[in-house]
């Protein structure tokens, strides 16, 4: 099996966070799965802690005084020789240059670019910008993180796009080995930014009461996240309107301590995501899916990619209809047989088609065609 | 660049080089007058001529287009056209593809065309290559055909099935060459070329009409066609191995994935022209199969999923090709 010195090389500085996100966990499984070396290029943006789950890794820090990318550009004419698989991230302009230099330096490189975009970013791409067309056909391999998304790049780019979920690196995550379905509680887990507009938090708040009489038995509803302001006084107003609900809707706010998100998961049964927009599959969902929780989601780009269409989830196609979701939480609420069937099926779903170990051994061969097709026939 | 117009001649420069456009006529090689309208006035100086005609619209052209990157090629154009529209009274049809229908050269061929006979007429055709498509075979006169609008040698071809034997094909371009599948023909024309700009220009007769049949959009669909038909043929064979659970090596899966990504390659290449045009993502995701199911053997996992999914891939693909290119009876 061919080794590759890989280098991944953001759009804009890294922050420490993204270390432990798809942008980075992904080039750093490919590294672990077919790689020789992995260096992530960035300007510093302070310190790197979670660099210490990412062994092998190494961090190259880029000097200060210059822009990010033109000294990514530097960086990458200096040292274009070790670079056999360079990894974008973002369809974004800022690639351009740096992908002219690298195919003209390494024309037998191999450029992958992870797209991380959605439908309506996709729309407004200026492909009739030539710099920007010859960045994306400089690209030996294109992924998008859905598969209504890819249909569309399709008929939109015609070139052959991959589809490459954002998936779960295994062992970040070994709470979730032991999980058991008895461990769970009537509980609906909802976590993220509450309040952000694209989160559209109030679907579920609303959603929740206009399901709660139909509950045969007590739910709790929990909203893990940040609160904005506006997203409070809703809350309240929720309180006031509904008080025997109140009780029973908690906002734990913003929980950086993993252990005790993980908790959360681990006890309960059902996910909800009232996204209006999601580019592919968000982090939380992949991290309430392998602790077993059924996902309940809006008609985001990835949804039929997230319950592989419907039979391990829910969708409400509508992403603004109150009471098409509320239904679908009174259904799934009331099902305790599938509830509890769906615990294992979809955490065997997510292992087998969201593992990124095995997504990366896909890239591998994807990688391997590259240079299959440069051979001489 | 600029034209310069005199009493006998009209010249293009550019710089320190310059293009003889035209000529002014001289008597000795009158009697080739064969149009109603005199080359240049005789007994009387009354009337405009045709030589009075072509200073002035190349005046005009000059105002219209003098910033258009195309200029130079516009006048080229006019000299190559020029003995065409002149060759008889007859009605001639022409047609251009490549600029919007309101380009200022346009209006200037077709004021020229128009004074040396009211029937001629000069056709723009929208900047698609679907617009080749309502035009009849050997239907025009002439044909313009900037390059750099669609530099593919199928639609290229199809542009030159549409003239007459004997007319005139103008391939334009700012380009110093052209595309290398282009090559061929190029070399079969006469250049004409000043700065930038550069006309290839082609008299079509049988060698000619027969290439164009060779390398014409229908043709290409055709070998496209025999080529995926091919390569299906091949996975037919592949696919049932693998599926069949025989132990097979991972080149096998590697070549069964290069033949579905050429395939795909090269359904994307006729992709104007299917009927069903989600066929290249149906390949995509039987080589994601295919990848998937091989990733799958080679880390011992669990494979009954993966197997269902590669055999509802490959017969979505294989019920998809032969729905496209087989159609049952």
């Amino acid at each position: 099996m061919n080794k590759y010195r890989m280098c991944m090389i953001p759009a804009y500085p890294l922050e420490n966070v993204q270390l432990l996100k798809d942008r980075v966990i992904f080039p750093y499984v490919c590294f672990r799965t077919f790689g020789e070396s992995l260096r992530l290029v960035t300007k510093s943006t302070g310190d790197y802690p979670y660099l210490s789950y990412l062994e092998g890794a190494e961090l190259v820090a880029l000097p200060e005084e210059q822009p990010h990318m033109e000294a990514a550009v530097h960086y990458v004419t200096e040292h274009v020789d070790e670079i056999d698989l360079l990894f974008l991230f973002g369809a974004r302009g800022e690639y351009m240059e740096l992908t002219h230099i690298y195919k003209s330096l390494r024309p037998d490189g191999i450029i992958y670019l992870k797209l991380d975009i959605n439908i309506d970013w996709a729309n407004t791409l200026p492909l009739f910008h030539k710099p920007f067309s010859d960045f994306l056909h400089s690209c030996d391999i294109i992924s998008c993180e859905g598969r209504r998304l890819q249909s569309l790049l399709y008929k939109k780019w015609q070139r052959h796009i991959e589809y490459i979920p954002n998936g779960v690196y295994y062992p970040l995550y070994p709470e979730a080995a032991d999980v058991r379905f008895e461990e769970k509680e009537n509980m609906i887990l909802t976590v993220g930014r509450l309040g952000d507009i694209q989160k559209n938090s109030l679907l579920l708040l609303y959603a929740y009461a206009l399901a709660f009489p139909n509950l045969k038995e007590p739910w709790e509803l929990v909203m893990v996240g940040s609160v904005t302001p506006e997203f409070q006084t809703d809350y309240e107003d929720f309180c006031n309107r509904y008080p025997p609900l109140a009780p029973h809707v908690h906002l734990t706010g913003n929980i950086t301590d993993k252990q005790r998100l993980y908790q959360y998961y681990r006890r309960a049964k059902i996910f909800a995501l009232p996204s209006r927009g999601e580019g592919g599959s968000p982090n939380v969902f992949s991290e309430a899916a392998i602790f077993g929780c059924t996902v309940l989601t809006t008609g985001v780009d990835a949804a039929p990619d997230m319950t592989d269409n419907g039979r391990v989830g829910r969708i409400s196609s509508d992403i603004e209809d109150f009471e098409g979701f509320a239904k679908e939480l009174s259904a799934l609420c009331c099902d305790p047989a599938y509830l509890a069937r769906n615990f294992h099926e979809i955490r065997t779903y997510i292992k087998e088609f969201f593992d990124y170990e095995r997504l990366a051994s896909r890239l591998r061969m994807l990688v391997e065609l590259q240079a299959l097709k440069r051979r001489p026939s | 660049m600029k034209i310069e117009i005199t009493d006998t001649r009209i010249t293009l420069k550019d710089s320190s080089e310059s293009f003889s456009i035209l000529e002014k006529p001289v008597f000795p090689n009158f009697h080739h007058n064969v149009t109603k309208r005199p080359y240049i006035s005789t007994y009387y100086e009354a009337g405009e001529t045709i030589w009075g005609h072509c200073q002035g619209g190349l005046e005009l052209l000059a105002d219209f287009c003098h910033e258009d990157p195309y200029f130079g090629c516009y006048a080229l154009l006019f000299r190559r056209l020029y003995p065409l529209l002149l060759s008889s009274s007859q009605a001639k049809n022409v047609i251009a593809y490549g600029q919007p229908a309101n380009c200022g050269a346009y209006k200037v061929f077709q004021n020229f065309m128009t004074f040396l006979q009211e029937g001629n007429a000069l056709t723009a055709l929208a900047q698609s290559s679907f617009s080749f498509q309502v035009l009849s075979e050997q239907s025009c006169h002439a044909f313009l055909y900037c390059l750099d609008t669609h530099p593919a040698l199928s639609a290229v071809c199809d542009a030159l099935r549409k003239i007459r034997p004997g007319g005139l094909f103008l391939l334009y371009t700012l380009q110093d060459a052209p595309p290398a599948q282009l090559i061929p023909l190029c070399e079969k024309g006469e250049r004409d070329c000043l700065g930038p700009c550069t006309v290839y220009a082609f008299t079509v007769d049988e060698a000619l009409s027969a290439f164009a049949c060779a390398n014409s959009s229908e043709n290409l669909i055709f070998s496209r066609a025999e080529e995926i038909l091919k390569r299906a043929g091949d996975l037919q064979n592949l696919i049932p191995a693998m599926l069949a659970g025989a132990s097979l090596s991972e080149e096998v899966y590697s070549i069964a994935a290069l033949i579905l990504q050429q395939t795909e390659e090269i359904l994307l290449s006729i992709y104007d022209y299917l009927e069903n045009d989600a066929l290249p993502v149906l390949t995509n995701a039987l080589k994601e199969a295919v990848l998937n199911y091989y990733v799958g053997v080679s880390g011992q996992y669990e494979i009954t999923t993966y197997r269902e999914k590669l055999t509802q891939s490959s017969e979505a693909f294989f019920s998809a090709v032969n729905a496209e290119f087989i159609k049952e009876s």
